[in-house]
């Protein structure tokens, strides 16, 4: 058998590559969610200073390439603090902040797209500002922000490729490897394409059924 | 007792309230006459809290409402209505009702639910406890949003332009159950444009000029020719009014 020849057990690595994709796809896109939308309660608060500085940071994180930002947490993070960052902590902490940034964006919009009329409705009532943002403004929020929530990590699990540079084993590594040892580049990387469309559409799929369900209250159903 | 004391509002350059007074005893039904931009809304904002005065004092039963502290009390006191509902769009018109009482006044949810249906129920809107505002008329939701007032228990009632939403028919579906309200001795600040409909069921009609409370008096003597017509202001927006 010749080494160009493909194997069974590319398959596994192929496996193992999709689980690293959509193992760090997974918890960068949680921390980021979270992340994003503390930020943007922080905003709805406006605490003084607070603000002004998370603006400044997300959009330094909006309006430079992942790539540099990947750089600057892997190569630079040990030369300046001397502290040992390894592949798939500066990918994690990178594609984090990326997502938390974008997703900070989404966030504040979905809480401005709701009407002061139903804030002023609610607190008439006596809800405390934690209760309107809780019961009012949140579930709103969500239903307004899930599509482009949605297109976002679909774009992010994308952008997690660029980890491969580092030298994260992810399934663009993985991909990068067989190319290598195969030289049969049309069809691994046809493989790898199909592999993050696919799990792509899986993401859409779960944001789509999500946004169904938190408009179940709208008549309106789309043009 | 509703307290107004001489209170001022301004926007900017514009005095929208210009020292209104005005008292509203507990079971008075108090209708606020006025055009357009002479301050009626804003004077239900004032009072319930959501403009901040920029002279004067405002108190429900004795709360001021322009002190944080006492904002929560004097709000618990008071229930608006507003002109275009301001429902919670993403919930059903009883969560609509049931959710200040639960988190505001602590009530168990099966006691705010059940009394909450009892409301729709006397507003002919017992079938329609689990739809969401969109699937419901104008009226009906504006019937709701009376029924999240009153689910506050509420002493003064704010209704602002309730009906200008609406029409006329869906106006009627409204402007009965407030009668009904007025007939049970509900206390109510009533700001409207349905002048025939505020003589009917009002105790006493103030009318606003420009921010300037011009008449305050019994509804009776407000359409005498000796009493409130004796203004010629009044006299012509009654008789704009009419032919309109």
């Amino acid at each position: 058998m010749r080494f160009t020849q493909f194997t069974p057990y590319d398959l596994v690595l192929l496996a193992q590559g999709l689980g690293v994709t959509v193992g760090l796809f997974l918890l960068t896109s949680l921390i980021g969610l979270l992340a994003g939308t503390v930020l943007g309660v922080v905003r709805y608060y406006r605490v003084p200073g607070l603000t002004q500085a998370v603006t400044f940071v997300t959009e330094l994180l909006k309006n430079s390439p992942v790539l540099v930002q990947l750089f600057l947490v892997f190569f630079g993070f040990p030369a300046f603090f001397h502290l040992n960052v390894g592949p798939v902590q500066a990918a994690v902490i990178t594609l984090s902040a990326n997502t938390a940034a974008f997703v900070y964006v989404i966030a504040v919009s979905a809480i401005e797209s709701i009407g002061r009329d139903q804030v002023e409705a609610a607190r008439v009532f006596g809800l405390s500002r934690w209760q309107v943002l809780r019961h009012v403004i949140a579930p709103q929020a969500a239903a307004f922000s899930i599509g482009p929530l949605t297109a976002l990590l679909v774009n992010q699990l994308q952008v997690t490729s660029l980890i491969s540079v580092i030298g994260v084993m992810d399934l663009a590594k993985i991909g990068a490897t067989l190319n290598l040892r195969t030289l049969k580049p049309f069809i691994v990387w046809s493989v790898v394409g199909l592999l993050y469309y696919l799990a792509a559409k899986l993401v859409a799929g779960v944001g789509a059924r999500i946004e169904h369900r938190l408009r179940a209250h709208s008549a309106f159903r789309g043009l | 007792m509703l307290n107004v004391e001489n209170v001022r509002k301004t926007f900017g350059a514009v005095t929208v309230l210009d020292g209104v007074n005005l008292t509203v005893k507990p079971g008075e039904v108090v209708s606020v006459l006025g055009s357009s931009g002479s301050g009626k809304s804003t004077l239900i904002r004032c009072i319930n809290g959501l403009e901040r005065l920029d002279g004067g004092r405002i108190t429900v039963d004795g709360f001021d409402v322009s002190r944080p502290k006492e904002l929560a009390e004097a709000r618990k006191r008071s229930g608006t209505v507003f002109q275009l509902f301001n429902l919670y769009p993403h919930m059903t018109a009883l969560r609509n009702i049931t959710l200040a009482p639960i988190e505001v006044l602590k009530r168990p949810k099966a006691e705010a639910e059940a009394e909450g249906r009892a409301l729709l129920a006397s507003v002919g809107l017992e079938d329609r406890a689990d739809a969401y505002p969109a699937q419901l008329s104008g009226g009906q939701r504006q019937r709701v949003g009376i029924c999240r007032a009153l689910a506050m228990k509420p002493s003064y009632l704010l209704l602002d332009e309730v009906t200008s939403a609406l029409d006329p028919e869906m106006t009627a579906e409204v402007l009965n159950i407030l009668a009904k309200l007025a007939g049970n001795g509900t206390t109510m600040v009533f700001v409207t444009h349905e002048i025939e409909f505020a003589r009917q069921i009002s105790d006493r009609i103030v009318f606003l000029e420009k921010g300037v409370l011009l008449v305050d008096l019994p509804t009776r003597d407000f359409f005498a020719q000796d009493g409130g017509l004796a203004q010629p202001r009044v006299a012509q927006f009654l008789s704009k009014m009419r032919k309109d």
